[in-house]
């Protein structure tokens, strides 16, 4: 053991924790990687830290991720990006070890410091480690390999990206699934790397290998290489070799294809262009939103909105309209809910009249929906219909949408409602707030869920916010003082918590002549637990309230408080008195 | 393990056998009690009619026929791939009203296939078989529905009520994996002939059925590929490294999968009939695929078949011993108690088949873990592991190396002794603690000698830590 005065050996130090038995002190020493480095300056880091590291990857997984996590930040340590290419064996060695969750980390890091990496030393380190792990015996190494060629692909030679293309080609083709599938997962990211005549003929003919894989889980990831492919080819290509495909995956007889079909399709649109769109993906995309499979129809109901700002308005009311109408009143909750939580955002892209006409029946219906989410999603996209076609045709509907969630039985549903209040003000303005909306805010000060009173507390507050101080002065201020004498304590500690946020709104004028009066008057309550949150609300005040009405009201309040039989009572008046000095030492 | 499974297989089949209604009627309707519980189950399987063209007909009516024994010979093959058309034919099974008297004839129809394979009255030319397979093939062969976990489109979800899944199509299912047993089995089939159709690809699709919910179907699946390993010599490489690719997807991609158990049943098997030497291949397969399997989450639901396999290996070969050990080790739970009492279990397991050599090479990593485990504040877990000390084999391997293992759990025993909550812990503890001073007393006394000595010089050693990290730091700033 090193006494005080010996020398300190940083590598002994790592050396020592790294064998020691509890893992969270392996842990902590490889989370501190950084210090032992800037201990050891950059050229001791390089020669006698890495290689020590490169050593030591046979420890538990969560050292492992660790180490992973670190060296890909450890370029500024070793001496800069010149010297970078040191870091790569340690992380050649986590690529292929057994845990996933490793490996990734390796290959996230290693592309990390590659991408910053000169182009002389990729050649040189870089570009033969990614050759190396595509080349491993075991099928760990291959798969990291396959989320590198991004990364080495740009700076190679002529020859050697020859050479790279053929092995990924053949990566594609491995023998295991698992390799398989990693190539198909990372083929999009690489094919943006290939020059375009390339890109043409070799990745598409790895694309086309993939689609017609015998394993149904590598020809599900194919498909989202179709988009991914599609962004960098020609708009003819993308008609010629992309199209077919997709329509065939759209087809599939498997659900799990068709579902990421209906996930990825209206982002083809844009690169088949639109005849192509018209002719081919649309009644596809029409196809998935009848699906037998509720997934399929999930997710395809999911994008509906954002396929038809692809499509032409007529477009979109001649085909996906009559589905989405089908959707509306379709046997899952789940899909009905996927559509509400888009179909608003339909609103600007049919313009006022096809809304009215058409979508308006929709959103009724789905705000009478059984399953509080579908109105919930109805409801927090007010917003987006307003724009359009103004709130006055859907409020008739909206009120008793809202009180029937207003007092739905789940504290969650009413809990989102709450927090979308302050929207529904912003949109349906004061008027009809005042009319409809007050009474339910000031209910749910007195919810028996605390979450929900505590949201409720906020939701004042942004309500003050909303309509301004004078109105609230009218409407909410009164209210809320009045429920300060109810006869339980928790819903008077509610008020306190409310008035707290309320003040610094309603500025220093109404908090000191409305508020302040009300919480010194708290303070004689009978409950410790009210006591003290009045010391806390007090010392909050400090900041709003100017010098004299703190040395008069606040400090004598909680002087008073101070001197409670309650510990607690007492322990946050202090606290209070403290704060109270600190501001007047500072000004 | 295996021929229970088979002749469970049997009973289903002489049930149905048994109840063959001669007039199609709507009494007769699929099963009423099978739970479909969620919509997208329900909704509708496709009813197109699947044509046969490549056997020359194309018309998909279900009709009924003559019983092919009741015709002349000559006429035969023209009715039964007849017959194979008609079932070729799916079902809607959601409504048990609809096509109920199509439903009645397939269901007949299947029966009287499979009577007649069993009974190997007339042999199946070629041209048959290709048929029977392929019928049976778009039979079986479909994409299984959102499993449960994944499915989001399920009305009325209730986590808790764990209600099996049921496919509603299963009566003619049923039949249809029945029908192919009866063939696999058969002993008139030529498998030099029959490769031709049971082929790779057929054997994937196959594997590919195993992650169905359906435990019933998963029963079939399981017999079935193991008849064809079993008959089909040529496929035994492929079937292994399919199975291996499905851990492998299941351990390091999805982590789900609901055919994990019969799986290993049939490699159970298959391992037990491992020749000796091992061939290098198969110790590769424990080391990349079995081992690793105890890293899943769920490994409770497979671990009894795993442990099967495992101890297997070992009885076959005690040098691997080492490598299960430290293997499990690795993957050992940090804070699943109930995956912790099965690896104590196993590991008790592997140690009985474990000898003398082995043991020294790992007892060092175990031990540690075993002082752990008899620290746990779970008593199950505590007393799993102070159960090793009933096992006799173990207990010898114990005394053998005391003057190594003492020392590595002395502070453990101390510690539960002192202040574990479980009353009957500490009794265990106690008598392991006894048995290890009648064993050797000076030995014992020197262990407790060194653990006042570590339990005094505790705190300071935490103190020294903090410093050198502080010193670490301090370095670092200055950048020296």
């Amino acid at each position: 053991m090193a006494m005080i005065d010996e020398p300190l050996y940083p590598i002994a130090v790592l050396i020592d924790e790294l064998k020691n038995e509890d893992i969270q002190l392996r842990l902590n020493s490889i989370r501190r990687l950084s210090t032992i480095a800037r201990a050891l300056g950059e050229e001791r880091t390089r020669k006698e830290l890495i290689p020590f590291l490169s050593e030591n990857n046979d420890d538990d997984d969560e050292v492992l991720l660790a180490m992973a996590e670190e060296l890909g930040v450890f370029v500024p340590y070793v001496g800069g990006v010149e010297h970078a290419n040191v870091l790569l064996p340690p992380l050649e060695g986590l690529c292929s070890v057994e845990e996933t969750c490793v490996r990734d980390k390796a290959v996230e890091s290693l592309c990390r410091i590659g991408s910053q990496m000169r182009e002389a030393d990729l050649l040189e380190f870089f570009i033969p480690l990614v050759k190396r792990l595509a080349a491993g015996e075991w099928f760990t190494a291959r798969v990291s390999s396959c989320g590198l060629f991004h990364i080495a692909y740009p700076s190679a030679s002529e020859t050697l990206r020859n050479e790279l293309r053929t092995i990924y080609s053949q990566l594609c083709q491995d023998d295991m699934p698992m390799v398989r599938r990693a190539a198909a997962t990372n083929l999009g990211k690489f094919a943006a790397t290939v020059e375009p005549a390339h890109l043409k003929t070799d990745i598409m003919s790895m694309f086309e290998d993939l689609t017609q894989d015998d394993q149904d889980s590598v020809r599900l990831l194919a498909v989202e290489d179709c988009a991914a492919l599609g962004k960098h080819l020609e708009p003819q290509d993308c008609v010629a070799h992309i199209l077919p495909v997709i329509v065939n995956f759209s087809q599939d007889k498997s659900w799990r294809v068709r579902y990421m079909v209906a996930n990825q399709l209206y982002e083809l649109c844009e690169a088949v262009g639109p005849e192509a769109t018209r002719t081919d993906l649309v009644p596809a995309y029409v196809r998935l939103l009848r699906d037998n499979e509720a997934e399929v129809r999930i997710a395809a109901a999911g994008k509906v909105t954002k396929f038809c700002r692809i499509l032409s308005p007529e477009l979109a009311v001649q085909h996906v309209l009559p589905c989405v109408k089908e959707l509306s009143s379709d046997s899952s909750q789940h899909v009905r809910s996927a559509l509400a939580s888009v179909i608003m955002g339909m609103a600007p892209v049919l313009g006022k009249d096809a809304t009215i006409e058409q979508l308006l029946p929709i959103f009724l219906s789905l705000l009478k929906d059984e399953f509080p989410d579908v109105r919930l999603n109805i409801i927090s996209k007010l917003d987006q219909v307003n724009q359009v076609i103004g709130i006055d045709l859907l409020s008739q509907s909206l009120l008793p949408a809202i009180v029937e969630l207003a007092e739905d039985r789940h504290w969650r549903v009413r809990l989102a409602i709450i927090e979308y209040i302050p929207l529904l003000a912003s949109q349906l303005g004061v008027g009809f707030f005042d009319d409809k909306l007050g009474a339910l805010c000031m209910q749910w000060l007195k919810d028996k869920v605390f979450s929900i009173r505590d949201a409720a507390a906020t939701n004042v507050k942004r309500l003050a916010e909303e309509f301004g101080p004078e109105w609230a002065m009218q409407h909410i201020i009164p209210q809320v003082l009045d429920m300060i004498n109810d006869p339980h304590y928790l819903y008077r500690m509610t008020i306190l918590h409310a008035i707290s946020l309320l003040a610094p709104v309603m500025g220093s004028e109404v908090t000191c002549s409305k508020l302040l009066p009300v919480i010194v008057e708290t303070a004689k309550d009978r409950v410790p637990n009210i006591k003290f949150n009045v010391a806390k609300v007090l010392q909050s005040l400090v900041p709003i309230v100017d010098q004299p009405v703190v040395e008069k009201t606040i400090r004598p309040c909680l002087v008073e408080l101070s001197e409670d039989p309650d510990v607690d009572v007492r322990y946050f008046a202090n606290q209070g008195l403290q704060a109270i000095e600190q501001v007047m030492m500072s000004s | 393990m295996f021929n229970k499974i088979r002749k469970k297989g049997h009973r289903k089949a002489s049930k149905s056998d048994g109840a063959e209604t001669p007039i199609p009627t709507n009494n007769a309707a699929p099963n009423p009690d099978v739970t479909v519980n969620h919509a997208s189950r329900t909704a509708g399987a496709p009813s197109q009619p699947l044509s046969l063209d490549c056997l020359g007909h194309s018309s998909g009516v279900v009709e009924v026929l003559p019983l092919l024994k009741e015709i002349p010979l000559s006429e035969r093959h023209a009715l039964f791939i007849r017959k194979l058309q008609i079932c070729c034919v799916s079902f809607d099974f959601s409504d048990t009203l609809k096509n109920a008297r199509e439903k009645e004839i397939k269901r007949q129809t299947l029966n009287e296939l499979i009577e007649l394979v069993q009974s190997g009255s007339s042999k199946m030319n070629e041209i048959m078989q290709e048929g029977l397979v392929k019928m049976i093939s778009i039979n079986v062969f479909r994409c299984l529905p959102p499993a449960m976990h994944e499915n989001t489109g399920s009305e009325s979800g209730d986590p808790d009520e764990d209600e099996m899944f049921m496919d509603p199509s299963w009566p003619h299912l049923q039949l249809v994996y029945e029908l192919l047993l009866r063939y696999v089995v058969s002993p008139d089939m030529d498998t030099k002939i029959a490769k031709r159709y049971l082929d790779h690809s057929f054997v994937l699709k196959l594997l590919d059925l195993f992650d169905s919910e359906d435990a019933r179907e998963r029963e079939y699946l399981k017999t079935i590929l193991h008849r064809i390993y079993g008959k089909f010599m040529v496929h035994r490489p492929f079937i292994r490294k399919a199975i291996n690719d499905v851990f492998y997807r299941f351990l390091f991609e999805t982590e789900r999968h609901s055919g994990i158990c019969e799986l290993l049943e049939i490699l159970g098997s298959i391992i037990n009939g491992f020749a000796l030497p091992m061939k290098e291949e198969h110790k590769l397969f424990l080391v990349r695929a079995l081992i690793p399997l105890h890293k899943a989450k769920c490994v409770a639901s497979y671990h009894q078949q795993l442990s099967y396999c495992i101890t297997q290996f070992v009885e076959k070969d005690y040098r691997l011993a080492d490598i299960v050990i430290r293997g499990l080790l690795k993957y050992w739970p940090v804070t699943n108690c109930g995956k912790e009492v099965l690896f104590l279990g196993e590991l008790e397991d592997v140690l009985e088949a474990t000898q003398s050599e082995e043991f020294q090479r790992c007892m060092v990593p175990l031990f540690r873990q075993v002082a752990r485990s008899i620290n746990s504040s779970h008593f199950q877990v505590a007393e799993r592991a102070l159960f090793w000390w009933n096992n006799e084999h173990i207990v010898s391997l114990i005394a053998e190396n005391r003057h190594t293992i003492l020392p590595i759990i002395f502070e453990a025993l101390e510690k539960n002794i002192k202040c574990h909550w479980n009353q009957a812990i500490n009794g265990l503890t106690a008598n392991v603690r006894r048995m290890f001073q009648e064993m050797d007393a000076e030995l014992f006394e020197e262990c407790q000698r060194q653990y006042e000595e570590r339990e005094a010089r505790a705190g300071s050693l935490e103190e020294q830590r903090v410093l050198t990290w502080k010193r670490l730091e301090e370095a670092a700033a200055n950048g020296c």
